[in-house]
C-alpha cells in the first residue's frame, strides 16, 4: 500500500467538503457557537441559579476557593465537565458522519465512482484514504471546539471565582475518546454506504451513534456513574473493540461494486 | 502477449437478471466497437474489462491479469464511462492531476500530455476552469483527455463521442485510431451503427446480453445492409410521376424523400443512379435507422 494514493484521496475529499459552505459551514458554525455561548450560560447558572441545584447533586467539592464561592463553583464544574462535555463529544461522530456520508455515499450520488475504481487502487487504499479524509477535520474540529470551549470556560471561571475549571484528568480522558468515536461514525458509514442511495440516508443512520452519548449526563445527573478517568478509561476500552468489530464488518462487506450504483 | 483483453464465458447479473451471459471474446491491438441498443449490456462488459465488476461466471483478463481484483494492471488500462464521472468542484487541472497521482504519473508530465489533447480537441482554455460550469460536450473532451494521461496500453470508452460536435468527434476518432496504429488495444462501446461503422475495425454486437455478431464493418454491411429499405434524402423534391421509371422497389414518400427496399447494399447504387437520371440531386442516405432495427430486433440466426 502507497501513502501518495490515500493522501491523494484524502485531500480531493477534505477539499470537496470544503468547496460547500452549506456543508462545512453548520459543521463548524454550530460546535464554534456552542464552544463559546454555553460557557456563558453555564456561568450565569452558576452565579444565580447554582447554590439551590448544587445542593441537590452530588457534587465533588473544590479545594482552596471560598466557601461563599463553592457552590457556583461547584455547580460550574460539575456542569462543564458532566454535563456538558458529553455534549461536545457528539462533534466527533456528527464531523465524521458529515464527511464520511458525503465521502462514501457521495461518490455514488454524484457518479464520480467509475473514475475512481478505475482507477489503480487497491481498496485499502481507497478505504484509508477516505478514513483519513473524515478522520483529520473531525479530530482538528474537536481539538479546536474542545480548546475553545476549556478557554472560555477557564476565562469565565477565572473572572468569577479567580480559579481555572479546565484542563481535569476525567475532560482529557474525555477528549482522547473523541477520535474513536468519530472512527466508529466512519466505519458505520463505509458499513451504511455500501447499501443506501445517497448521502442523507447514510448520515442519519449513523448519528444514531449519538444515542448512547447523550445517555452519559444524565447518567452522571441521577448518580448511576462517576464521570472520572476510570470511567472514560472503561469508554475507551470499549470503543476499541467496538470500532475494531464495526471496522471488520465494514471492510469485510465492502466490495467497490456497492459505491458503483 | 496475442491478446490484450481475454474474456471466457462470463456471465453478469444483477439481482436475478442476467446483464451479460456466457460472453467470450479475444481481443488484440487496434480498435474493437462493442455495438448495441439501450440495455443490451455493453457498459456492464466494459465494466467487467476495466475491473469495476467481478463477473459472476467467467473470467476476464486484461493483458494477464485480473483487473477486478489486481490494481497494479488498471495502472496500464484507461476507462472514459459514459456519465463524466469528474468532480465538478475541481478545475479540470485539478481532476488532471487528481487522477494521474492515482496512476502514478508525474505532475508536469500529466499536464503536458492533458494539454496536448486539449489542444487537439480546442479545448485547451477550459484547464483552470471548474468542471462544473463546463457543458456536456466540453465535459466529455475533458474525460477523454483524462483517459489518455496514464499513456494506456488499453483504452476502454463507453460512447466517447456521445455528446461531441462533428469536429471534435473526428478529432477523438482520428486520435484513436493513430493509438490503434501504435499498437494499443481500444475498446470502443456505442449505440450507434453509423460511429461504429466509421472505423475499419472488428464489430462486436451485443443484444440482451449476448455477443450476436462478431464481424466486420465490411461484414456489417454484407450481412445486415439486405432486405431493408433505406431513406434516401433528396436536395430538391422530385414529381411522383417518375415513380415508375424508378422501379418497383421504390416509393416517393414526399418530394424530398425517396424510400427503396434493397436486397443488398448494392442495391443503393442502382437506386441512385436512377434517381439521378431522372433528375434528382442526392442529399443523403440514411441506412442506419433500419440497419439498427434489423440488427437490435429481428436478425436472430446467430443465437
Amino acid at each position: 500500500m502507497t501513502r501518495s494514493k490515500p493522501m491523494a484521496i484524502a485531500i480531493k475529499d477534505i477539499r470537496e467538503v470544503f468547496s460547500s459552505v452549506s456543508i462545512y459551514g453548520p459543521m463548524i458554525g454550530v460546535p464554534l457557537f456552542f464552544a463559546v455561548a454555553l460557557p456563558f450560560l453555564t456561568v450565569y447558572v452558576a452565579l444565580h441559579a447554582a447554590p439551590s441545584i448544587a445542593s441537590r447533586i452530588a457534587i465533588t467539592p473544590i479545594a482552596n476557593v471560598a466557601k461563599s464561592q463553592v457552590d457556583s463553583l461547584s455547580f460550574m464544574y460539575f456542569f462543564a465537565i458532566n454535563v456538558l462535555g458529553p455534549i461536545f463529544l457528539t462533534i466527533p461522530i456528527f464531523t465524521a458522519s458529515v464527511i464520511a456520508a458525503d465521502s462514501f455515499a457521495g461518490e455514488k450520488e454524484r457518479k464520480t465512482s467509475e473514475n475512481l475504481l478505475a482507477a489503480p487502487i487497491t481498496n485499502g487504499e481507497l478505504l484509508l484514504g477516505k478514513i483519513l479524509a473524515s478522520l483529520i477535520p473531525t479530530i482538528l474540529l474537536t481539538l479546536a471546539v474542545f480548546g475553545i470551549y476549556g478557554a472560555t470556560v477557564n476565562f469565565l471561571s477565572i473572572r468569577e471565582f479567580s480559579t481555572a475549571v479546565l484542563p481535569t484528568p476525567t475532560w482529557l480522558m474525555m477528549l482522547a475518546s473523541a477520535p474513536l468515536l468519530a472512527l466508529a461514525a466512519i466505519a458505520v458509514v463505509v458499513f451504511v454506504s455500501a447499501h443506501v442511495r445517497g448521502i442523507k440516508e447514510a448520515q442519519q443512520i449513523s448519528t444514531l451513534l449519538v444515542l448512547p452519548i447523550l445517555l452519559i449526563p444524565f447518567i452522571s445527573i441521577l448518580g448511576i456513574a462517576n464521570l472520572d478517568v476510570a470511567f472514560f478509561a472503561y469508554v475507551i476500552a470499549a470503543l476499541c473493540i467496538v470500532d475494531t468489530v464495526i471496522f471488520y464488518i465494514s471492510v469485510k462487506d465492502f466490495k467497490k461494486e456497492k459505491i458503483l450504483y | 502477449m496475442k491478446y490484450a483483453i481475454s474474456i471466457n464465458g462470463i456471465g453478469k447479473r444483477f439481482g436475478n437478471e442476467y446483464a451479460l451471459k456466457d460472453i467470450s471474446l479475444e481481443l488484440g491491438k487496434g480498435i474493437t466497437l462493442i455495438l448495441g441498443p439501450n440495455g443490451a449490456g455493453k457498459s456492464t462488459l466494459l465494466r467487467c474489462m476495466a475491473g469495476l465488476y467481478k463477473p459472476d461466471e467467467g473470467r476476464v483478463k486484461v493483458l494477464g491479469k485480473d483487473p477486478y481484483s489486481d490494481a497494479g494492471i488498471r495502472k496500464r488500462i484507461s476507462f472514459m464511462p459514459d456519465n463524466y464521472g469528474l468532480y465538478d468542484f475541481l478545475s479540470v487541472r485539478d481532476n488532471i492531476l487528481f487522477f494521474s497521482r492515482l496512476y502514478g504519473v508525474n505532475d508536469d508530465t500529466a499536464i503536458s500530455k492533458a494539454m496536448e489533447t486539449l489542444k487537439m480537441l480546442d479545448a485547451d482554455s477550459y484547464i483552470n476552469t471548474k468542471v462544473g460550469q463546463l457543458s456536456r460536450g466540453t465535459k466529455q473532451k475533458m474525460l477523454f483527455c483524462k483517459a489518455l494521461v496514464n499513456d494506456p496500453d488499453v483504452i476502454l470508452l463507453d460512447e466517447p463521442t456521445a455528446f461531441l460536435d462533428a469536429s471534435s468527434s473526428a478529432q477523438v476518432r482520428e486520435a484513436l485510431s493513430d493509438l490503434a496504429k501504435a499498437g494499443k488495444c481500444v475498446v470502443f462501446v456505442t449505440q450507434r451503427v453509423d460511429e461504429a461503422t466509421r472505423f475499419n475495425s472488428r464489430i462486436c454486437v451485443i443484444r440482451n446480453g449476448r455477443i450476436i455478431k462478431d464481424t466486420d464493418t465490411r461484414g456489417l454491411y454484407n450481412e445486415v445492409l439486405s432486405g431493408i429499405t433505406v431513406s434516401i434524402r433528396l436536395a430538391r423534391p422530385i414529381r411522383q410521376e417518375i415513380r415508375s421509371k424508378l422501379g418497383k422497389n421504390v416509393i416517393i414518400e414526399n418530394g424530398n424523400i425517396v424510400k427503396a427496399r434493397i436486397r443488398d447494399y448494392r442495391d443503393i447504387n442502382e437506386v441512385i443512379e436512377r434517381l439521378i437520371k431522372n433528375g434528382a440531386y442526392i442529399a443523403s442516405v440514411d441506412y442506419a435507422e433500419p440497419m439498427i432495427e434489423k440488427l437490435y430486433a429481428g436478425d436472430n440466426d446467430e443465437e
